[in-house]
């Protein structure tokens, strides 16, 4: 309950301690980069996830498209991207969104197999999303069940950074100010057609560098100060 | 590769020279990609030891001095840090808007380098043999109808068998086979050689005229070793061969054997608006309406050529060729009006015309050089009227008077040798603002007509003086140096601002000029007698000022900034448009674009090394 105003670190070893041995555990053995190091300085991955729907206890995870950030550049040979087996049927609502349909689902692996995988390539590094709660919430009630401990990481949020810099010029937001694409035109940012989790990961990790660049045009760029409060 | 990452191999397939590598190399690549955001203000590049593509945004690289080099914008390759060539002195930069860049390793790119020779010659091959093929290209991509008449070779314009005798033969027995066969031109063969050409023409001028028996060897009258013609060759290049060596008439083999004879008469027949046809028709004119007449279809002449893919030299040479007759019949003209003339003369063109350069129809420069025997209150009434005559005569044919009035009209450029050598003595011992301004039009002087001979000593009075004198050069090469070339010209900032021309590139001032002034003063300081700028440049290469590479680059890049230019030409004429020198970026494509900036960095790079050596750079 109050973990929360504990700190991540705090979180990780309380979640290490309840975590049954196995990727969960090892990922949570990683100490987290200190809150005062600079951003241009540590690898952090960008990471979209594709749902049935809002709902972590209903719903599934479709598909997770990954991206890492080193040397503040994104590495595209680090990108990552798969289809998750969903036993239900997908509904016709969502698909619209993400165009995966029953047989690509079918044709993909089952959520078990590829958390490890998504666990080895956060260890240690601060996730960039737009939106956290859909990645943070799915995340870790897939690690609760799997391994009976939440999913602890250290979020970047663009969607709250976007916030930030609107309040702090007192705009107004709009509906759909927010938005990831439409964020990304204002720090001259090209529109990729495609959406899917790994392009979407791509597009939150390049407008992630550009609101750190313009918020932090000179060194340092404390990542405390990008870090959410979730 | 990831398959969701197609949209970065789309933009990476669609751009050159990414567009040459294969399939598989292209599916693999999005995984060697970095990708930066800088933003606006940020320094360029971010890190050495990779190739860079703008993805969105603008970066602008700087010289040494701090000289914008180049405008880099979507799409838009950097791979100076991996140092493919040793070519830029423009290393810095820096982003001028919010920019996102896609990079790749030196050595990534130098694998690639290795996979495939297309990509990999958009990086290594020489400036030289882009543009080359650039202006091939261009030439080749002209889709005008009248191409099709042009494009015909001289060999499918032969109906008749090659008439030959043999050397040796008489005058008498030459003629008689000549009338037999109907034909104004016979080939003089030794064995299976050709020796020697004879026509109608020295029937009468060699043989009659100066009263030869007719019992002579042919040998003695005929022309000998005359030049030939491939069958393969196009009839407009025949044509300008004809044109610029005012032949009428040329043997033509095929693989070295000979197969005929061409005319000038039989590629008038097939083209009548060439420049062969026009130079006939401004021998036959009689009035100055004539000439008005002929010169009004110098512009068809010039859209033809540009159609028959006439390289932009020979183009320039036509038409100041043309210029040349006009002017000499012009001259012919006023003597019969005003008489002999009381002392010799002659008259001298300057500038473009000079240099076998013009365009359409351009301004006229020209000057009187008088014998040192002419006294102004005795002799000057006539040269005045002359003058007036040819000037008058030159405009209404379309070369309007020289703004500047640098005109045979203006008395101070109708003087007689002393007064002309006491000037340019003046402007190369004592350099001025007016002398480097006069510059373009009288240090590219040739004498047209007159007494040639007049023109020998002031010729080689100003290649002696100009060549010993720095301080002159250097004002010179200072001048030569105020027009650079824009290397950022897409964006909107270094075209043409203001006026009618807003918004364009000025191919003339930014591209030609500078090519035709750096040619000048290199001329001068080595006392290189032509005046045409290729004709400069090849005389003075392989010295030290300038080497051989650099002479064909800066070659090369004439030649694809005038195609350019003469094709915009053609299109304004075929629009009944005036031509002018105004090309709005818009009409480039995105390849003619990239190789008018190499162009452009040859010309850079030439500056930069003539302010060094001339030490313009000094003057300011």
């Amino acid at each position: 309950m109050f973990a929360r105003f504990l700190g991540k670190e705090y979180q990780r070893k309380q979640a290490l301690s309840r975590a049954a041995p196995g990727p969960l555990a090892d990922y949570l053995a990683t100490p987290f980069p200190d809150k005062h190091s600079d951003c241009r300085d540590i690898r952090m991955v960008a990471i979209d996830l594709e749902t049935t729907g809002l709902d972590p206890n209903k719903d599934d995870i479709l598909s997770i498209g990954l991206v890492e950030i080193d040397g503040w550049g994104v590495k595209l040979g680090t990108s990552w991207h798969r289809i998750v087996r969903v036993e239900k049927a997908i509904p016709g609502e969502s698909a619209v969104i993400h165009q995966i349909t029953d047989d690509q689902s079918a044709a993909g692996a089952p959520i078990e197999e590829l958390l490890p995988e998504v666990l080895g390539r956060v260890a240690g590094k601060p996730i960039v999303v737009h939106y956290s709660p859909i990645e943070q919430n799915f995340l870790s009630a897939a690690c609760k069940k799997l391994y009976g401990a939440p999913f602890v990481v250290p979020i970047i949020d663009t969607l709250e950074i976007g916030q930030r810099v609107f309040e702090r010029r007192n705009h107004l937001i709009q509906p759909g100010d927010l938005r990831l694409f439409n964020l990304r035109p204002r720090y001259n940012l090209p529109q990729y057609k495609a959406h899917n989790a790994l392009s979407d990961a791509l597009a939150t990790a390049e407008l992630f560098l550009a609101m750190a660049d313009n918020l932090y045009p000179e060194a340092p760029c404390p990542l405390g100060e990008f870090l959410s409060k979730r | 590769m990831e398959v969701e990452l197609i949209e970065i191999r789309q933009f990476l397939a669609q751009r050159n020279p990414f567009n040459y590598l294969s399939t598989e190399l292209l599916d693999e690549l999005p995984k060697d990609i970095e990708i930066r955001y800088l933003r606006r203000g940020s320094t360029f590049p971010p890190k050495e030891g990779f190739l860079y593509l703008v993805r969105s945004g603008a970066v602008e690289i700087f010289d040494g001095h701090g000289e914008l080099c180049e405008k880099l914008d979507e799409g838009a390759l950097y791979s100076v840090t991996c140092q493919l060539v040793n070519f830029s002195q423009c290393e810095k930069g820096e982003a001028v808007e919010d920019t996102l860049l896609y990079m790749l390793g030196c050595e990534r790119l130098k694998s690639l380098c290795r996979e495939s020779k297309a990509f990999s010659e958009h990086f290594s091959s020489t400036v030289k043999e882009r543009l080359k093929a650039a202006v091939t290209k261009v030439q080749e991509s002209s889709d005008d109808p009248t191409v099709a008449a042009m494009m015909v070779s001289v060999g499918s314009l032969i109906r008749k068998e090659p008439i030959t005798i043999r050397s040796g033969m008489t005058i008498r027995e030459t003629a008689a086979l000549m009338s037999n066969k109907d034909v104004s031109s016979v080939m003089v063969m030794q064995g299976d050689e050709l020796v020697g050409l004879v026509t109608d023409r020295d029937l009468r001028k060699r043989c009659v005229a100066i009263g030869l028996t007719g019992s002579e060897p042919i040998d003695q009258i005929m022309t000998p070793d005359p030049e030939t013609i491939e069958a393969t060759t196009l009839t407009a290049q025949a044509l300008m061969l004809m044109t610029r060596k005012r032949f009428h008439h040329l043997p033509v083999t095929r693989d070295g054997k000979l197969v005929g004879m061409i005319t000038a008469t039989d590629l008038a027949n097939h083209q009548s608006s060439n420049s062969a046809y026009l130079a006939a028709d401004v021998r036959k004119a009689k009035t100055v309406q004539d000439l008005v007449d002929v010169s009004s279809r110098l512009p068809k002449l010039h859209l033809n050529l540009a159609a028959a893919s006439v390289t932009a030299r020979h183009i320039g040479e036509a038409v100041s060729c043309l210029t040349d007759s006009i002017t000499g019949r012009l001259l012919e003209m006023a003597e019969q009006q005003l008489g002999e003339p009381p002392v010799p003369y002659v008259w001298m063109a300057g500038g473009s015309q000079a240099r076998h350069e013009q365009s359409s129809h351009s301004d006229q420069d020209n000057a009187l050089l008088l014998s040192d025997d002419f006294d102004e209150t005795e002799h000057d009434a006539y040269f005045a009227a002359l003058a007036k005559f040819v000037s008058d005569g030159l405009d209404a044919c379309g070369f309007v008077y020289c703004p500047g009035d640098a005109m045979a009209t203006n008395p101070e450029w109708r003087q007689p040798l002393r007064v002309w050598q006491g000037y340019f003595n003046k402007w190369i011992e004592a350099p001025e603002p007016k002398s480097v301004m006069l510059s373009s039009i009288f240090f590219d002087l040739r004498p047209v007509k007159g007494d040639m001979d007049l023109f020998v000593p002031l010729q080689q009075n100003i290649l002696s003086k100009s060549q010993k004198n720095r301080i002159f050069l250097a004002y010179m090469m200072a001048n030569a140096l105020s027009h650079r070339p824009p290397l950022g010209f897409f964006r909107q900032f270094v075209l043409e601002r203001g006026g009618d021309h807003e918004h364009t590139l000025d191919l003339k001032h930014k591209g030609i000029v500078p090519i035709t002034d750096i040619a000048r003063v290199l001329a001068l300081s080595l006392g290189k007698e032509p005046v045409n700028t290729v004709d400069r440049l090849r005389a003075c290469a392989g010295t030290e000022a300038l080497s051989d590479e650099m002479a064909e680059n800066l070659e090369d890049a004439l030649e694809f900034i005038a195609t350019l230019r003469i094709l915009h030409q053609a299109e304004q004429i075929k629009r009944g448009q005036k031509a002018d020198n105004y090309v709005p970026p818009d009409e480039l494509s995105e390849l003619e674009r990239e190789h008018l900036k190499h162009a452009f960095k040859v010309i850079q790079t030439m500056q930069e090394s003539m302010g060094k050596r001339f030490g313009a750079d000094n003057l300011g």
